[in-house]
């Protein structure tokens, strides 16, 4: 296969398309992400940016558009009533072991341990040796700052903790690019700290990171790149100095004014 | 005989007494679902009261009747109520065997059953009332017996309904067992049909098709009945 | 009705009578549970006439009474030349085996309706965070859905298995000698009433309090993650 210029980024995205029976959602959204981006996808409910992470990992699928992670590119098909639909179960399965989600409701599995919760994708998907995942895992655990409940449940964990444990999960799979779903948005304003602050050294290590947020500080501060999302199309994106002081877009001056009152 | 003729209504025709059956089975599920309503009310309320002396007889009843095999409760309230008028009569100076009928052991028997477990159907409608729809009518200076027909009866029945549905259900496939006691419902009716015709496939199949029939209109019944009892409750929203 | 001696041998001849109630109970839920498995995957499959199939299933033999059911495959089935002429027969001969094979398709048709509760009550939530890792199909179904699924069936399950135990009491009317027919014929032959129906009234008790118990203990053994942690 001729080397192509998606080659160099970690993820490429174009044009995306997504609807929900009647309603399009995405409307074509574009964009690229070098390795080592840490990029923040905000806008308003309904703008499409929780779908536009979902169909990257294809826990949404989309109408059109092209997905490539790594180089590799997702293939489609289109179904006899023109639904669409991946090609290749392996692949899609792969890749998403390649991404890394964390999910806006934490989604630490209730009947295992948190220890339990980051070797079980390791083991079972990646097929990598017990020990090494173990080893692993308690790392993350430490990093992330709650390698003293590691034998904890979930249930047993405060949201902050969930989420950070949850973090650490996705960085089990050792994944290429991370995806966050509004990761503090359903915290109590005193634990979601702890998790940024863990996200921002992340961004700090040179991981490539999706984070779609409302903390607008954190998107201000530790993103290389913002992308403003409205009713489904990318209104501007840039570094955020110039689009927090200058941005082209009315909406996006809008949006901040929103946000911050 | 053709399956046709058996089941059908001429003279040789087992129709109509399939139909009476059914009829017959209906009424005594009714007084059965009647009679557990009287003992489930009674047990929730001694459970809810307090009382502690009462609550322990209560909680004794619920659990003895729902750890026993229902075809055993319907022989011993059957012999055991025929041997009680027995004895009431020899008392009374009579001599020979008072049978209780069929019916009235078979209603009491599903009866005393289905007042086990409708003892925590009520007793979980009446704790999912708002309290503060209690406290509110306090305020308002109703007094206990006003506060209970006005406010709490109403909504236990709308909150009791769904699992009063699955104990009618429960009740009309209990009232098969009445059939022991001789009583021409719907199983026993079935039974007598299949062994004059020694055609026992069509008549149980038939049985069992028109207490599927029951079942179904009783479906209907109750969601209707769940409808219009919960019109303007407001769906709680889980998150 | 006091007589000791008769209480005792009462007692030894209904718990040699227990092993036939046991029996048909195990082997029931046991076989049930399968043929469960196999209804609640029908009713899911998004093939309308396998779920139009499974639903039936559930609708006839949840609605029917039992003992309708016992009768049709005892009674009904044994009526038909062909039957008698088939390979089944020497199966179908046996009134234990209609008896089991009745309570088996008849428990089935309870547990499925259990199962699909408790598969529609995972929370999606985990469920797509392991689709996100990657796991899918039979892996996603063995580390996440049925074990929690499992942990969320219990309770009912429990009160369906112990349904079964009194169910079994049916099996009298279909000629099998278990607890209940045994205390019949006991008080028949000896015309005491009370005693022989009492003491198979307690020891139906103690085994349902019994297999309740284990069933708590289940719970309580898979569910460390619902108990308060102890610091």
């Amino acid at each position: 296969m001729p080397e192509s210029e998606s080659d160099s980024y970690a993820l490429t995205v174009s044009g995306l398309h997504k609807r929900f029976g009647s309603l399009e959602v995405l409307k074509g959204v574009s964009l690229l992400a070098r390795e080592g981006d840490v990029i923040s996808i905000l806008g308003s409910s309904g703008s499409g940016k929780s779908t536009l992470l979902r169909c990257i990992n294809l826990l949404e699928t989309p109408d059109e558009g092209v997905v490539t992670v790594a180089g590799e590119t997702i293939l489609m098909r289109k179904t006899r009533d023109g639904r669409s639909l991946p090609a290749d179960r392996r692949q899609v399965d792969r890749i998403r072991s390649e991404l890394g989600m964390v999910f806006q409701n934490f989604n630490l599995w209730s009947h295992m341990t948190i220890l339990e919760n980051l070797i079980e994708a390791p083991i079972h998907v990646q097929k990598r040796p017990r020990a090494e995942c173990l080893e692993e895992a308690r790392a993350l655990l430490d990093k992330v700052g709650i390698g003293d409940k590691a034998n904890f449940y979930p249930t047993h964990l405060s949201g902050g903790q969930q989420q950070r444990a949850a973090i650490a999960r996705a960085l089990a799979m050792r994944p290429k690019v991370m995806l966050f779903d509004e990761p503090t948005s359903a915290l109590d304003p005193e634990l979601v700290g702890e998790v940024l602050r863990v996200m921002r050294s992340l961004a700090d290590e040179g991981r490539t990171m999706l984070i779609v947020t409302h903390e607008m500080g954190f998107a201000r501060d530790v993103s290389d790149r913002i992308i403003f999302l409205h009713q489904g199309l990318v209104e501007d994106e840039g570094p955020p100095a110039e689009l927090f002081s200058n941005s082209k877009s009315e909406r996006f001056r809008q949006f901040i004014a929103n946000e911050r009152s | 005989m053709t399956w046709t003729t058996a089941l059908g209504f001429s003279e040789r025709g087992w129709g109509p007494a399939l139909l009476e059956g059914a009829v017959m089975t209906l009424l005594v599920s009714i007084a059965g679902l009647a009679i557990g309503a009287v003992l489930g009310s009674l047990v929730a309320w001694s459970k809810l009261s307090g009382a502690r002396v009462a609550a322990a007889i209560g909680e004794s009843y619920a659990a003895i009747f729902r750890g026993l095999p229902e075809l055993l409760v319907v022989y011993f309230v059957y012999f055991g109520s025929s041997a009680a008028l027995t004895g009431l009569d020899h008392l009374l100076g009579g001599q020979g065997f008072l049978g209780v009928p069929g019916f009235a052991a078979g209603a009491l028997a599903v009866g005393v059953i289905s007042g086990s477990y409708q003892a925590e159907v009520f007793r979980g409608a009446f704790l999912a009332i708002a309290k503060g729809e209690l406290e509110a009518a306090r305020a308002v200076g109703m007094g206990r017996w006003l506060s209970f027909h006005r406010i709490i009866a109403p909504q236990v029945m709308r909150f009791a309904l769904p699992g009063l549905g699955n104990l009618w259900q429960v009740a009309l496939k209990d009232s098969s067992l009445i059939s022991v006691t001789g009583l021409s419902e719907l199983m026993r009716t079935s039974q007598i049909a299949a062994g004059s015709t020694h055609q026992p496939f069509t008549f149980y199949i038939a049985g069992g098709a028109l207490y599927l029939a029951l079942t179904s209109v009783s479906d209907r019944v109750f969601e209707f009945a769940e409808a219009r009892a919960t019109r303007g409750m407001r769906r709680e929203a889980r998150r | 009705m006091m007589d000791t001696a008769f209480i005792w041998e009462t007692f030894l001849r209904l718990i040699v009578a227990l092993r036939v109630t046991l029996s048909v109970w195990a082997l029931s839920v046991f076989f049930g549970a399968f043929i469960a498995a196999g209804v609640t995957w029908m009713r899911g499959s998004g093939i309308k006439p396998v779920e139009w199939f499974a639903r039936a299933y559930i609708f006839v033999f949840r609605g029917a009474p039992l003992l309708v059911q016992l009768f049709v495959v005892y009674y009904g089935l044994s009526s038909f030349p062909a039957v008698r002429a088939s390979i089944f027969w020497p199966f179908l001969r046996d009134a234990f085996n209609c008896a089991t094979l009745s309570c088996a398709l008849c428990t089935a048709a309870y547990q499925s309706e259990i199962f699909r509760g408790a598969l529609a009550g995972v929370p999606h939530g985990q469920v797509e965070a392991a689709r996100a890792c990657g796991m899918s199909g039979f892996l996603l179904f063995r580390r996440v859905i049925f074990p929690i699924a499992l942990r969320q069936a219990l309770p009912a399950y429990s009160t369906e298995v112990i349904s079964m135990v009194k169910a079994t009491a049916l099996v009298s009317l279909v000629t099998l000698w278990d607890v209940m027919s045994v205390a019949l014929k006991i008080r028949n032959d000896t015309l005491v009433t009370y005693t022989p129906l009492l003491i198979a009234g307690a020891i139906y008790f103690v085994v349902n309090y019994l297999i309740a118990r284990v069933f708590i203990f289940i719970e309580q053994w898979l569910s460390p993650h619902l108990r308060a942690r102890s610091v």
